[in-house]
């Protein structure tokens, strides 16, 4: 690579200002030329071509349709769409050059990304789908008949929207600015124009077909290089997510591409691979329980139980998402170790790059690079638009239908659906072009406010009927208090909220999350004289539909 | 559910650990026995990992788990990257089956008559 093309790279990637990839990373790992590359772009239009065709013709013109899909979905594609949703352009790029900087420890990423989910079907899943209805914060102001915890809850699903779609806007800029040349702000307009375009013409319908795509597009070109890449690493190339596990096993010996490693490398390198190299077990388990209950909290994952045919449909579709977010997470430590055999003790600048560079690696030429960059890409805008239609929704709907104007007809709450919509996609957008210094840490900490505030609160709403109104605010106000004190004393570089504190920003859950449920137990009994007599049975009824009640109470549940 | 008069209304109490009516306290049964395995995966493998590596006087954590090899993985890193996820996904697999034995079946009315 000539100097000036490494020049123009790196100002391609300054300009991109992200975590993903950053400057000249040595070239026989990275040798990706810059400008306008014809084949990937062809690829990368006829597939985005492709989403917006999809979204125009699932067109929809009711709210239901808009928010929920009609409730058409079954568990395969509902699945499809629960892991493209959840597979950011973060999580397709980023977790193997995480768990390469991390070795063993990274490995806390995956089990609490996958283990949030056994979480959320076990304690969520059907009793929201009985709930029968459209939101989240929906469900909680009905569940606590109060407008403040709807608004609450509408207020922390944008806040936890808007910082995480932010992210996704800077890996799809990047990945335009790679493949056409442009510079990094034409690409976000550009890709968000295709975002907002599809959401608009569809609402949740076409997301939802557009995700199931999106998914076969994302997980094939992840899965794809691996069978090359681990030939040329000496295995056998038949199923490379069990045959790394020699490759592993003959790093913690010090046996890389180049030979063996001695002394202090060799020190080095199992360090990364022992189990407390790279934090102790506090960290570990506080950083897995963020994850979980984050996971299990996330408006735009909760909200996917209401577009299913019926609740066991919801349960099926949780194994079947999980089942397929586990191809990726299978797959990623595969690159993080290969990654490790070929360059055992690179930085930062090998770590980001490793998913970005594999094909040239794998020697799969330029059309596949085109399909892996539409892969992320796909990541990336199914991500955004779940995040956007959860949002968007919690002001158009929780608001505008619910509370401002609540006889409004069926067309005017679509129509300020749509307009909500393409705001959001605006202040996304702005924030995108500048943003924020913080934003990669501000998004790991979109995880510990949706622990420590939504997951508590929905859980109490549906396993605890003693829960009322001012446990519920109460509850919710700590865990956002805690979260952002936590953030700002992370910022602030505090000793306490550091990497190593005893409440770090990023790993708050496992202290906050458990506050906030006593503190909605807490503050519920000490109030409950306080409900009137409307207001209770309007309760008691929603709680006969999560829990399925019959409608005459056995002697039984009076004498229980 | 306005006809429900002759009950006192205060005295509805769902309470996940005093679950009422057959089809309650199943789920929460099949609930129980899926978190159960959740928590010890989530937290008894690694402090499993932890316990055995105590005995390492560098404070790294290696002991016969990391020594040993399970399809030529270093146990430890296996238990993680594969064991705990892939146990998941059964645990899901676990909790839908689970959910049709013992919820599907005709269950004395009327606790169960409203269900589809």
């Amino acid at each position: 690579m000539s100097r000036l093309m490494r020049l123009l790279w790196t100002a391609v990637l300054w300009l991109g200002g992200s975590g993903l990839a950053q400057a000249s990373a040595g070239e026989e790992i990275y040798s990706i030329l810059p400008g306008f590359k014809p084949v990937p772009a062809l690829i990368m239009i006829s597939l985005l071509a492709l989403y917006v065709l999809v979204g125009v013709f699932s067109r929809v013109s009711s709210t239901s349709g808009y928010w929920i899909a009609g409730r058409g979905i079954g568990k395969f594609g509902n699945g499809a769409a629960i892991a493209s949703d959840w597979m950011s352009a973060a999580s397709f790029m980023g977790v193997a050059g995480l768990l390469y900087l991390k070795g063993w420890f990274g490995l806390g990423y995956i089990v609490g990304w996958t283990g949030g989910y056994v979480l959320l079907l076990a304690l969520l899943a059907a009793p929201l789908r009985r709930f029968g209805k459209y939101t989240v914060p929906e469900f909680l102001g009905d569940r606590f008949d109060c407008h403040s915890v709807r608004v609450l809850g509408a207020v922390i699903t944008i806040l936890i929207a808007l910082t995480y779609a932010t992210a996704q806007f800077k890996g799809i800029g990047l990945i335009c600015s790679w493949i056409f040349g442009m510079e990094y702000s034409t690409s976000v307009l550009i890709s968000a124009a295709v975002v907002c375009a599809y959401l608009l013409l569809s609402g949740m319908r076409g997301v939802t077909r557009n995700q199931q795509i999106q998914y076969v597009v994302l997980i094939s070109a992840f899965m794809i290089p691996l069978w090359w890449l681990m030939r040329q690493a000496g295995g056998a190339g038949v199923l490379p997510q069990l045959e790394y596990g020699s490759l592993l096993s003959g790093l913690l010996d010090g046996k890389v591409a180049s030979g063996t490693l001695g002394g202090e490398e060799l020190a080095h390198l199992r360090r990364d691979y022992l189990p407390w190299g790279g934090g102790n077990l506090y960290q570990f388990i506080a950083l897995v329980f963020t994850l979980m209950v984050g996971t299990a909290g996330l408006p735009h994952i909760l909200m996917r139980f209401y577009t299913v045919k019926n609740e066991d449909v919801a349960r099926r579709s949780v194994l079947w998402g999980l089942f397929f977010i586990g191809l990726l997470y299978w797959s990623s430590p595969v690159y993080a170790t290969l990654g490790r055999f070929w360059n055992p003790l690179g930085g930062r600048e090998v770590a980001d790059v490793i998913i970005l560079s594999a094909p040239e690696r794998a020697g799969l030429g330029l059309p596949f690079i085109g399909y892996l960059a539409s892969g992320a890409m796909a990541a990336g805008l199914s991500t955004v638009a779940g995040l956007i239609v959860a949002a968007a929704s919690a002001v158009a709907h929780d608001w505008y239908a619910s509370i401002f104007k609540p006889n409004c007809t069926d067309k005017q709450a679509l129509s300020v659906g749509r307009m909500v919509t393409a705001i959001l996609c605006g202040v996304v957008v702005l924030l995108a072009l500048n943003p924020p210094a913080l934003i990669a840490q501000i998004v790991a900490m979109a995880f510990a406010l949706a622990g420590n505030t939504l997951f508590p609160v929905t859980v109490l709403a549906v396993w605890y009927s003693g829960s009322n109104k001012y446990g519920a605010l109460a509850g919710m106000i700590f865990g956002l208090v805690a979260t952002l004190l936590a953030m700002v004393g992370w910022v602030a570089e505090i000793p306490l909220f550091a990497d190593g504190g005893l409440l770090p920003a990023t790993s708050s859950a496992l202290l906050v999350c458990p506050a906030s449920f006593a503190i909605n137990i807490l503050v519920s009994n000490l109030t409950r004289g306080r409900l009137d007599a409307t207001s209770e049975e309007r309760m008691e009824e929603v709680m006969g539909k999560l829990h399925q009640l019959p409608e005459d109470l056995t002697d039984e549940v009076v004498t229980t | 559910m306005s006809e429900r008069n002759d009950v006192p209304l205060r005295r509805l109490n769902i309470h996940f650990f005093k679950p009422f009516g057959e089809s309650m306290r199943q789920e929460v049964a099949v609930a129980r026995i899926v978190l159960g395995g959740w928590v010890f995966l989530s937290f008894g493998v690694p402090l499993l990992i932890f316990l055995f590596g105590l005995g390492d006087p560098s404070g790294l954590g290696a002991s016969f788990l990391t020594r040993s090899r399970f399809l030529g993985f270093p146990l430890h890193y296996w238990l993680l990257a594969q064991g705990c996820t892939f146990g998941y996904v059964i645990l899901c697999k676990l909790y839908c089956d689970l959910w049709d034995r013992r919820l599907r079946r005709p269950v004395p009315v009327p606790v169960n008559k409203r269900r589809r």
